[in-house]
């Protein structure tokens, strides 16, 4: 515990701090963790390292978690990774349990992040190790895992894998990018929408326009009502936060928390990966999952819990192999050379005080967003009481500063958050599942990577279920996953009709 | 060279996965559609597009307002940034009269007091986003 | 060391965050200049060179200066938008290196852009084999391709990744006619994946550089993920403007081992290949040479304060201040260098 006493007081200052700025960038539609950090590095060139990691890692995981603060109460994903917290979380919100949601989210988020963090203390080294067993192969049948859960999320079946299909086809227009290892032509589109589309539609303003844009759509359509939000302030004294939510979740708290660790830690799977699969898991495993989808604290749980076990996990590689889990720890890449620190399977050993000062941040860092969101969500619950004449202009704005900075200022960002904030309206009026198909759209691209690069390199089919026994493993795992989603489906039709012949 | 064997040139890679999603995507739409028929076209039948696309109660004012706006809105802000580049003027003159005019059209009644929140809000919420994410953080704003 | 982390460190943070002053009035710029790069990535090599130039800048102009790392299409698109000089691009050899592999979306940038200061030097471009690797060396490696084995080297294509696998093929090509066929491209993405490539076994050689890989080079033999350098393409006089200790535990003279004249590639029989990743500017072409002049100035000053080296070199760049007419005829001459070892391969 030597490392403890070169701490100074600025070390817990700058994690709050990290961690205040954290929670307000996930909190606004479309401001990200990785943002977040990316403009706060210069501010470390003047501390020292311990300073400057203390100050990053508060803005890492106040970042994850304030994603949850958007998804909850307006139903728009804060970051990408909260996109399951939208599903059990908003309905919440409407019954006038915003607060409550938004408690057992934290007390999630924390239980992911101090488990995460002890997963890295304990076993980053093996645990490294053993994700470089994961080849194109295997991360392809993790996402394609991941895919499984469009079945067992949609409403109609038919309608949510089409839809999710429809997601993975427009990840896929633009270039088949360079940088992920393919040959830079264009494709799926015309001649003259190449000089908007060459680098495809990017992620977040697709997300924002859909859930942000499209939502504003449809009030305006039926007129924007006004008393909902008054009602649902009324309410919510009826349902009180306590623990006892939690009862019987630990297996789903620990379930949760070890997939987002672990997806985390493979690089190039992507954050967001994580919480659809813990969201996933839930719904097969639980005992009862009829009520996710419609605000069941259980779902919530899965998804944040998932979603900030991914900070640990993304340390991971980057702490044991040099190589980031995700594009925020790409970001602490720079960080660590510009203090002349070089990160790579040797990093522990060569600096085993700044490795324990590490963890013991993150750690810090933790607690930290616990006690700031406990005694902030009162006061951010009230959100929902800002009549929406107020609220919907300044989400429209808040949503345009997103898009447009996402990828540090390109005009066409916010022009897609326009297209598919009309597409979002248009899917509403048709039946387009929403969730499925922005999960299609997230993974996409990446299973498109490496599915294309296994059969490169192996040029062979049957690969996906000879190469390994992980593979097998996950072939199971798809397989039960797609039974579970049909015998769920077959029970709730089979429930609607009975429900039918008795009211008649 | 057996069934499942197959080579993939890399200069062709581009097109392999796409081709796969596409025709499972014509595929499913064909389901969709056979799959919807008969409903879609019996509530045509008994209630038109209307019926069909739930559009009773369509505010147009409304609703196409706010297409509108947000179309100007962002036509604005290009323009607008394009006169004094990399400062986000853009963005902070356009976003208040688009504030003000969105929160105009959506209130209900126009009272003195909704009217002064609006305008209130209509500067300042502008004036604060760009000076904490433009100013402080050097965030690029249009 | 730790001294000179602390001076600088205070220099940038006092020109940092909350500059507001105007620039002054002399000065050919209006408003705030955007600095374009052509990588997407923040934790990059070119966004910090670009940051560390941006810093130095902000403070010698006095005005706000910002890095945004929109990524190669969308920075050229960005710079042609703008030929007032609010916005420049800061690059590396890939941006002609793209357009002589062909690559969709890079234009010739002498023709339809300018070409300015180049800034600093990347030195750390390198190639690497598995520890247990029968090949020790890379004559190791061209004699077994001469011999008729084919060999797999994982690089990105189309860019500086692929500059050392091409001109290795052209050595063989000229020393061993008909055998270069055997050395095969694995066409991959990021570092990780290229690392990944060879812990599957789906390459024999990757390339990467010596601050991602150099402590895979310290691994004991039975570690699945140990790796080897056997190449290094920059130049000798590049590597030993480095500082003295290297990188990591791997010393400037280790380093200078795997350079030539220790490891050649010959480039047309007598000369030896080389690759220096080099950064510079890129501006609109219908850019006031004002503006180029008053930029070449300012670099020049900072450059000539001196504290600008010791940051590059603190982070393992080597500083290397070129003004725009020098700089883009020493491009236009590598450019055509490396065409013609791109064109005798094909």
């Amino acid at each position: 515990m030597e490392f403890l006493s070169a701490l100074s007081p600025l070390f817990f200052l700058l994690i709050v701090f990290g961690v205040l700025v954290g929670i307000i960038f996930g909190s606004i539609p479309g401001m990200t963790a990785t943002m977040a950090v990316a403009v706060c590095l210069p501010l470390t060139y003047a501390l020292d390292l311990t300073n400057g990691l203390a100050l990053l890692l508060g803005l890492y995981v106040g970042g994850i978690t304030g994603g949850l603060v958007p998804a909850v109460l307006l139903k728009i994903p804060g970051t990408p990774s909260s996109i399951t917290t939208t599903f059990d979380g908003y309905p919440m919100a409407q019954r006038g349990e915003g607060e409550r949601a938004l408690k057992i989210g934290i007390v999630a988020s924390l239980f992911g992040g101090v488990f995460s963090a002890i997963i890295l203390f304990l076993f980053a080294p093996i645990l490294s190790d053993f994700a470089i067993k994961f080849s194109y192969i295997e991360k392809f049948l993790i996402i394609f895992l991941a895919l499984t859960v469009i079945a067992s999320l949609s409403g109609n079946m038919l309608m949510g894998i089409f839809s999710g299909v429809l997601g993975v086809w427009l990840s896929l227009i633009g270039t088949y990018s360079i940088t992920d290892g393919g040959n830079g032509e264009l494709r799926l589109m015309f001649d003259f929408m190449v000089p908007y589309l060459e680098s495809g539609f990017s992620l977040l303003p697709v997300l924002i326009g859909l859930f942000g844009l499209g939502t504003v759509f449809i009030e305006a359509e039926q007129g924007v009502k006004k008393e909902v939000s008054s009602q649902s302030l009324r309410m919510s004294d009826q349902v009180r936060f306590s623990m006892s939510v939690f009862r019987g979740k630990l297996v789903n708290l620990l379930r949760s928390s070890s997939i987002g660790t672990f997806v985390g830690m493979l690089p190039g799977i992507g954050g967001s990966a994580a919480s659809v699969l813990a969201y996933t898991q839930e719904k097969n495993f639980s005992r009862d999952p009829s009520q996710m989808g419609k605000g069941a604290p259980q779902g919530l749980v899965a998804s944040e819990s998932a979603n900030n076990s991914l900070t640990g996990g993304a340390l991971i590689p980057l702490l044991s192999l040099g190589i980031p889990g995700d594009s925020t720890t790409a970001i602490l890449i720079g960080a660590f050379t510009l203090q002349g620190i070089q990160v790579g399977p040797l990093f522990i050993g060569d600096n085993l005080d700044t490795w324990y000062t590490m963890v013991f941040a993150l750690l810090v860092a933790n607690f930290v967003m616990f006690a700031i969101m406990f005694f902030a969500i009162k006061h951010i619950a009230k959100v929902v009481a800002v009549p929406k004449y107020i609220l919907y202009p300044v989400i429209i704005m808040m949503c345009v500063v997103g898009a447009y900075a996402i990828n540090y200022g390109i005009m066409f960002d916010v022009w897609t958050l326009f297209i598919f904030g009309v597409f979002g309206y248009v899917a509403h009026k048709v039946g387009i599942e929403i969730p499925p198909l922005i999960i299609g759209f997230i993974l996409g691209s990446s299973a498109e990577i490496y599915f294309v690069k296994s059969l490169e390199s192996y040029g062979n089919f049957m690969i996906f279920f000879t190469k390994s026994p992980i593979a097998v493993f996950l072939w199971v795992l798809i397989f039960m996953s797609i039974a579970f989603s049909i015998y769920l489906n077959i029970k709730s039709r089979r429930k609607r009709s009975d429900e039918v012949e008795t009211q008649t | 060279m057996s069934f499942f064997d197959i080579t993939i040139p890399f200069d062709q890679s581009h097109l392999f996965f796409p081709r796969i999603i596409t025709w499972l995507l014509c595929g499913l739409f064909v389901l969709v559609v056979i799959q919807n028929a008969r409903p879609i076209i019996s509530k045509y039948r008994s209630g038109g597009m209307t019926e069909l696309l739930d559009l009773e109660g369509f505010h147009k004012f409304k609703f196409f307002g706010t297409v509108a706006l947000v179309v100007v809105y962002f036509i604005m802000m290009d323009v607008v940034g394009g006169w004094f580049p990399n400062m986000g003027f853009g963005f902070l003159f356009v976003s208040m009269p688009f504030i003000c005019l969105m929160g105009l059209m959506y209130v209900h009644e126009i009272t003195r007091r909704t009217l002064t929140t609006i305008v209130i809000v209509s500067l300042a919420s502008p004036l604060l986003a760009w000076f904490v994410l433009a100013r402080l953080f050097h965030i690029t704003l249009p | 060391m730790k001294k000179t982390i602390l001076a600088l460190s205070v220099a940038i943070a006092g020109t940092g965050a909350f500059n507001t002053a105007m620039a002054e009035e002399e000065a050919p710029i209006d408003g705030n200049l955007r600095i374009v790069i052509g990588s997407t990535s923040t934790g990059g090599d070119t966004y910090q060179n670009s940051e560390i130039v941006a810093q130095q800048l902000s403070d010698k102009l006095d005005m706000n200066v910002k890095v945004d790392a929109v990524g190669a299409t969308e920075a050229f698109k960005a710079l042609e938008r703008s030929p007032d000089g609010n916005t420049m691009m800061i690059f590396h050899d890939m941006a002609y290196l793209g357009h002589l592999y062909g690559v969709r979306g890079y234009e010739n940038v002498f023709e339809e852009f300018n070409v300015g200061p180049s800034i600093a030097i990347n030195p750390g471009n390198a190639y690497l084999v598995a520890k247990d690797s029968p090949y020790e060396t890379l004559d190791d490696i061209k004699e077994a391709v001469a011999d008729g084995e084919r060999v797999r080297v994982s690089i990105q294509p189309g860019g500086v990744s692929e500059i050392g696998f091409s001109a290795l093929k052209n050595a063989i090509r000229i020393e061993h006619p008909g055998a270069e066929e055997n050395l095969v491209a694995v066409n991959s993405g990021s570092q990780s994946d290229k690392n990944q490539q060879m812990f599957d076994g789906l390459a024999d050689v990757i390339n990467g550089s010596v601050q991602a890989n150099e402590q895979f080079t310290r691994l004991p033999e039975d570690d699945q993920k140990a790796m080897r350098f056997v190449w290094l393409t920059a130049r000798q006089d590049t590597i030993e403007q480095t500082l003295e200790e290297g990188m990591g535990e791997t010393t400037r003279e280790e380093l200078l081992e795997f350079t030539e004249p220790n490891v050649t590639v010959t480039q047309d029989g007598e000369k030896n290949f080389t690759f220096d990743k080099e950064f510079f500017f890129i501006y609109n072409e219908d850019m006031d040479q004002e503006i180029v002049d008053y930029m070449d100035e300012a670099l020049a000053e900072i450059y000539d304060e001196g504290e600008i080296q010791k940051t590059q070199k603190q982070s393992f760049f080597i500083p290397n201040f070129k003004p725009s007419d020098e700089s883009e005829e020493y491009l236009q001459e590598k450019m055509n260098e490396y065409e013609e070892i791109i064109n005798s391969i094909d």
